[in-house]
């Protein structure tokens, strides 16, 4: 049970390292995806959106922790 | 296949592999210096058991999802993971948190393995199994993880496996060798390189399955790898500056 139990929390762990980060990078996606399917823009537009937040997002992320002091 | 994009995903697959299974070799190690190979073996393989029957039971089902969503889907999981690794290894690169240090798992494992050993003898093995099992399973997972994401998306599946496995056979033939932690393989930089591959995977992944037709198709990865490599140093030099400030 105990194995399970950590499998799940290293599952969960894999991909929400870090819950803002997490939540900002879902974010950038989502509008993205907005971007591509309800204007006439070029879908480039929603690629270039998730091209250059994401990095950003990184930048900020490890900026903030570093700032706090924890990871 | 195109050379481009397989180059990326099996250099990542080998790449990830090889910091995942450094990681689960330290453990079992520490397993059958304690206890002996037969413990270790048994958790081992059993581990790689488990891993093998995932992949073959999310393999088939993977072919059954329509190609866009599988690729929104793995984009998008690919950047939460490449960028949680690229997050992390600037902060160790920074020395905000402290380096992956192999001897001093080594030792905790030896040291729990050995409280197991005073307070009940008779199940030790067992425990030890279970030990060796777990570190093959949780490392082995990510790994699994790294190879269907890179792979799925333009059916190269079978090149990022050897890709794994090749790190699996180099870390199995320099443990036997020196027959220690392999303390000496520079961790962190595999993983910051491992993160601004995934990430630049996940990027482009995540583009194709909304629909964007990325200028310069597979070749695009370049420029994303790029960007993340130019983030991931960005952000830890602002970090290390952070702490110097700091600490003074």
């Amino acid at each position: 049970m105990t194995v399970l139990k950590d499998v799940v929390a290293e599952l969960i762990g894999m991909f929400l390292a870090e819950k803002r980060l997490t939540i900002a990078v879902l974010t950038v996606v989502t509008m993205a995806g907005c971007l591509v399917d309800f204007t006439d823009l070029d879908p480039l537009v929603g690629g270039t959106v998730v091209l250059f937040g994401c990095p950003i997002l990184l930048i900020e992320s490890v900026y903030r922790c570093a700032k706090a002091g924890t990871s | 296949m195109t050379w481009s994009i397989a180059t990326p995903a099996v250099m990542a697959a080998f790449l990830a592999s090889l910091v995942e299974v450094v990681e689960a070799f330290t453990i079992v190690l520490a397993v059958a210096t304690l206890r002996g190979w037969r413990s270790a073996a048994l958790g081992t393989i059993a581990g790689l058991a488990v891993l093998a029957a995932i992949v073959l039971l999310l393999g088939p089902l993977l072919n059954r999802i329509p190609l866009h969503s599988l690729q929104l889907a793995i984009g998008i999981l690919l950047l939460l993971f490449g960028m949680g690794w690229l997050r992390k290894a600037s902060l160790r690169a920074a020395g905000i948190i402290p380096l992956h240090d192999e001897d001093a798992i080594f030792a905790a494992e030896a040291a729990q393995l050995g409280q197991y050993r005073r307070r009940q003898q008779t199940n030790l093995d067992w425990v030890a199994a279970i030990t060796a099992l777990k570190a093959v399973l949780l490392e082995g997972l990510e790994v699994v993880f790294i190879v269907i994401a890179v792979g799925a998306g333009r059916g190269l599946l079978m090149p990022a496996s050897l890709g794994a496995l090749a790190a699996c056979a180099l870390v199995l033939a320099a443990g036997a060798i020196i027959h220690r932690p392999l303390s000496r393989v520079p961790e962190n930089t595999l993983k910051f390189g491992v993160g601004v591959m995934l990430s630049a995977f996940g990027v482009f992944w995540t583009g194709e399955g909304l629909g964007v037709a990325w200028p310069g198709q597979d070749l695009a990865l370049v420029l994303f790898a790029a960007l993340f490599l130019t983030a991931g140093l960005v952000g830890s030099a602002l970090a290390r500056r952070i702490s110097v400030e700091i600490a003074q």
